[in-house]
């Protein structure tokens, strides 16, 4: 009960940063990007040097920075911390424990081995506990079913090979995505469109796992080009980001197509062709911007889901990425690797979606006018 | 214009940059290793005794060296850091003289303190390993493990709940309650081998409802077995490791007492959680991660040079092992693939040499069955159904033993398995040396089946209630359970239904015994009936069937100490179903004044003791469904040679490699040669 009314006060808390006035949302903004600054730097620096740079940070941010990340700042903190405590109050009520076992294991052994990882039987105790160790120690925790390392040092290694995969893929998506909706968009009805938007449609119904196994069957098995699975090489990275890019590629032709339709019916278009000029210079000059705009929203989010890596396609590939963690996190109730995952992800929705804006901002004049 | 093409240069950049990132941080070095493994999943510790499970054992028997090592032809132990044992005439104390030349990786000799050391941790209990159990044979070590915890329990949460039920239940204590309360507190396990008489009938006493007076005086007794084991772990504590249970004598040699002679102690001591630890390298790093490659230190044919997580781990022949000239593999490479079918793939295309049991998907696997690297055999695995037994109508006898006849195994190993599992007609699988396996009801009767059925007040299924078959989600458990509920409903006309729940959901229902039927398996241990028998003891915690026997519980303990059972056979004599032959085997070894033989005619009478324990479960009793016995399977690239399915006795008998097991340090490859002449 205790539980459900501090969650209930988190979401409150979270919604009241909406309706913060301006004043107040730099003062606090600022201050807990000074604070953030001071706790993170600490590890690295020392505390005088991260309280300096904090106060820095602070002051900068208050001077410099647009209200819209200040607004972002002030949402962000209080939610990581509501993220985290939700999260451990959803993993608590899970059936199972990290220590459940096929072999019965004595209370005494348990008891031992949950005062080593420090993992009481209790969630609000257990999320005070990794709180303590995330803001004093600054470590995302032991974990239990990957014993001697802690949670950063599974993620470390494991987050640049996702990003690596996932930005490869982005880019294969985002080039056939484009390609495909301008060129439907501007040939409408025609046997290309058609032909292309058959391709998104069986872009979007096939899962990646079918997709990568057949590139398997046929690069690997078959025609040897392409080593099967495991990672190390540029040759090894073509297959799943080929297999990760295809589903968002027929995502991305199908918003760049309505995109393309909705904006060549303008007036701005007619006005441009009316003056005279090419069809060509038309379409660059003018009608891309347009087109862009729904893409650019869809790229925020699915780069972040891109780059926190895909369990199927990991475990098919034998990928040592990110996505194994989240999957294996929940699988194993390896509770710090859950948290840790979680706020990975966090992070990069968050960032992803600040890139949005600003894109949004570059790409719309009429929003960038209308900001602070 | 401007805009659009720094945008898509911006893109580029930053996706290049996370590219080269990506490379930098995650190419491997060094070139393909002589052997690559597909090693199923990422190994949980490479801490010898706190690691369980296969993929670890392949591993640390690679890194790491007991007493004694097994042979890759026989599996018998051969000398590993001991060059030689003497085993005194009783089978209880034996001595073990290391081998000078043996080395830790960081040069270091390996000495008996060493052995002293590991051990003592083993048992440390605060070091919560769940094998420590495995080696409660020697003197000293169970006291030391367990006897601490144990004494808080009785003198503190064990009372107090006791107090609890006495004042819940003013009139007699239900069956039910005793049951969680034995369950709740471990009873079984705390007080396993008292010597107090009261404890020991509270243990021993059928399932049912506890008279008021009885329960009120047994805190008295908790309280004085409590004090009993504080001084019993006491005196552990000051001898275990220094002078008494294992302890040196001098720098190379070992002597290691046993409670009672154990036939497969020397086996034991090639297990992983007997190996030697370097107490240095563990110390410095606190124990918690001294097993990474930067820091390990190690005394096996291999070192791990390497570790990433989700990619692979790589060994590298050691140079200070003692016997490096007979290693011929210079390096491994150990993945951890998790999809079997991603295994099989890169063992098509050649970049994994060899496919463990592990890692051959099972769902081609009778396909695969036709080529001439595939090797399979009996494996030391049952595969069953646990039978809630404090559920009506599974508390009678007879739905059970119904149940048992109504499944036509056959069917199930044909068509749904396909690889040649055995049907199972007994808990404990085939193949243990010395173990003759004692008469079964279990085979297929629809007949007596559903006679038995109608015996018990349900003629034709009418009446019986809808039940369930849990398993845990996988698809070749669904098949089973499936085709076994279609047998039921087809065979007896009663309503089942299979359902399923993730690994995690199941064990919780299993262990609450929120089940009618529940999907089990067990791999053995070690190569003993016992290992198999002994989760079936009263209120076990493995046992999660809610069954229990007095005469059950008696028959394993008298095996556990032939040697006390031979001086005064207790009452299981009476109710064993053999008594006369047990009796004459009995009075043998007692007569017997040769030592060795006396120690065979023991290790007779303990098997037929085990065996005595397995009739009650699969002919008189059935808490269990017995499915099959699983089979082994191994991909092996025809150039690895050293690898063994048919094991080839010291005493020229043949046996199956029931648990699979392959020593790397005695592999080896032939690329070039493309006929092959090594027997498998």
């Amino acid at each position: 009960m205790i539980e459900l009314s501090i969650l209930v006060f988190g979401i409150l808390v979270l919604a009241a940063t909406a309706w913060c006035p301006p004043r107040a949302t730099r003062v606090l903004g600022a201050l807990l990007f000074g604070l953030t600054l001071a706790v993170v730097l600490r590890f690295g620096l020392g505390v005088p040097v991260a309280v300096i740079c904090g106060l820095l940070g602070a002051s900068l941010t208050f001077r410099f920075f647009p209200l819209l990340v200040m607004r972002r700042v002030l949402f962000l903190v209080p939610a990581l911390v509501l993220l985290i405590y939700a999260t451990t109050l959803l993993m608590y009520r899970a059936p199972g424990n990290p220590f459940a076992n096929e072999r019965a294991t004595t209370p005494q052994v348990e008891a031992a081995l949950r005062a080593q990882y420090g993992v009481p039987k209790n969630a609000s105790a257990f999320f005070g506990i990794y709180m303590r160790r995330l803001l004093l120690e600054g470590t995302l925790g032991p974990s239990i079913k990957v014993q001697g390392r802690t949670v950063e040092e599974l993620i470390g290694p494991a987050f640049p090979v996702s990003v690596a995969l996932g930005s490869l893929s982005l880019l294969i998506a985002v080039g056939m995505g484009l390609g495909l909706g301008i060129l439907a968009g501007l040939r409408r009805n025609t046997a290309i469109d058609h032909l292309s938007m058959m391709l998104a449609l069986v872009g979007v119904s096939l899962p990646n796992f079918v997709l990568g196994s057949a590139g398997m069957i046929v690069f690997a098995l078959w025609l040897r080009w392409l080593p099967v699975a495991g990672w190390g090489s540029l040759r090894h990275v073509l297959m799943p980001a080929v297999a990760l890019a295809l589903p968002n590629a027929a995502i991305i032709a199908r918003l760049a197509r309505s995109g393309m339709i909705e904006v060549l019916q303008q007036d701005y278009i007619r006005t441009a062709r009316a003056k005279g000029l090419p069809e060509s210079w038309v379409v660059v000059r003018h009608a891309l911007r347009g087109t862009l705009m729904p893409v650019v929203s869809f790229l925020g989010p699915a780069a972040a889901a891109t780059m926190t890596g895909s369990f199927v396609v990991e475990v098919l590939f034998a990928v040592p990425g990110m996505g194994q963690w989240f999957v294996k996190g929940a699988i194993n109730r390896d509770y710090s690797v859950v948290l840790g995952t979680a706020i990975v992800y966090f992070g990069l929705v968050i960032l992803f979606n600040l890139l949005v804006d600003l894109a949004y901002a570059w790409l719309d004049p009429r929003l960038r006018s209308s900001g602070p | 214009m401007t805009m659009l093409r720094s945008l898509l240069s911006a893109f580029l950049v930053f996706a290049a940059a996370l590219l080269v990132v990506g490379f930098t941080l995650s190419t491997s070095t060094g070139g393909r290793a002589d052997l690559r493994v597909a090693n199923g999943v990422e190994p949980k510790t490479l801490d010898p005794q706190l690691a369980t499970g296969e993929p670890e054992y392949r591993l640390l028997s690679s890194i790491f060296e007991g007493l004694a090592r097994l042979d890759a032809r026989s599996l018998e132990p051969v000398p590993g850091v001991a060059e030689s044992w003497d085993i005194s005439a009783d089978g209880k104390t034996y001595t073990f003289h290391l081998r000078p030349s043996a080395r830790w990786s960081d040069g270091r000799p390996v000495t008996a303190e060493d052995f002293c050391y590991a051990w003592r941790r083993l048992q440390g209990p605060s070091l919560g390993s769940e094998y420590a159990y495995i080696m409660h044979m020697v003197r000293y070590a169970q006291a030391y493990n367990t006897h601490a915890a144990q004494a808080a329990a009785l003198q503190g949460a064990i009372p107090a709940a006791a107090a609890e039920l006495l004042e819940k239940y003013p009139g007699s204590i239900p069956a039910a309650a005793v049951l969680e309360f034995s369950a709740k507190q471990n009873l079984d396990t705390t007080l396993k081998g008292t010597t107090n008489e009261k404890l020991r009938s509270f243990l021993l006493r059928p399932v049912g409802d506890l008279a008021h007076a009885e329960l009120s005086a047994l805190p008295a007794q908790f309280a004085l077995e409590g004090s009993r084991r504080a001084a019993l772990f006491e005196e552990a504590q000051r001898h275990f490791g220094v002078d008494g249970g294992v302890y040196a004598t001098d720098a190379h040699t070992l002597v290691v007492e046993l409670v009672a002679p154990t036939p497969y102690f020397l086996e034991l001591t090639t297990y992983y959680p007997l190996y030697p630890v370097p107490r240095w390298a563990i110390e410095k790093s606190s124990g918690r991660n001294w097993f990474l490659p930067d820091r390990i230190v190690s005394n096996g044919p291999f070192r791990m040079s390497e570790w990433r997580v989700g990619d692979h781990i790589r060994l590298e022949r050691s140079e200070s092992y003692w016997g490096r000239s007979a290693v011929k593999l210079r390096s491994i490479d150990v993945l951890p693939i998790e999809n079997t079918t991603t295994s099989l793939n890169l063992y098509l295309t050649g970049d994994v040499d060899w496919l463990p049991q592990q890692a051959v998907p099972m769902d081609l696997a009778p396909d695969l069955r036709q080529r001439p690297d595939f090797f399979t055999g009996p494996a030391f695995i049952a595969y069953y159904y646990r039978i809630n037994c404090t559920r009506k109508p599974f508390d009678d006898v007879r739905v059970r033993k119904a149940l048992n006849l109504a499944v036509d195994r056959e069917q199930i190993a044909r068509d749904v398995m396909r690889l040649g599992q055995l049907p199972a007609t007994h808990l404990v699988p085939p193949g243990i040396r010395g173990y003759k396996p004692p008469e079964t009801a279990i085979s297929y009767d629809v007949q007596q089946a559903r006679k038995l059925l109608a015996d018990a007040g349900f003629p034709d299924g009418r009446g019986f209630p809808k039940f369930g078959i849990l398993y845990n989600t996988l698809e070749s458990h669904k098949k089973v359970a499936e085709v076994l509920a279609d047998q039921l409903r087809r065979n007896l006309h009663v309503e089942v239904a299979a359902y399923n729940q993730e690994w995690q959901s199941y064990q919780q229902s299993t262990r609450a015994m929120d089940y009618d039927l529940s999907r089990a398996g067990w791999i053995g241990d070690y190569e003993d009936p016992n290992t198999f028998l002994d989760l079936w003891t009263t209120n076990g915690g493995n046992n999660q069937t809610g069954w229990g026997s007095v005469v059950y519980d008696r028959l394993l303990a008298a095996a556990a100490d032939v040697e006390r059972f031979v001086a005064e056979p207790d009452f299981v004599l009476e109710h064993a179903h053999d008594s006369a032959s047990l009796k004459r085997m009995a009075d043998t070894a007692r007569a017997t004044t040769d030592v060795a033989q006396r120690l065979k005619s023991m290790s007779e009478l303990r098997m037929a003791l085990l065996a005595e324990a397995e009739r009650i479960l699969v002919h008189d009793e059935f808490p269990i469904l017995p499915m099959y016995v699983y089979v082994t399977t191994d991909m092996v690239k025809p150039e690895l040679k050293g690898f063994y399915s048919v094991l080839l006795g010291s005493d020229g008998t043949k046996r199956p490699n029931l648990r699979s097991i392959h020593p790397l340090r005695d592999v080896w490859v032939e690329r070039d040669s493309p006929g092959e002449s090594t027997p498998r």
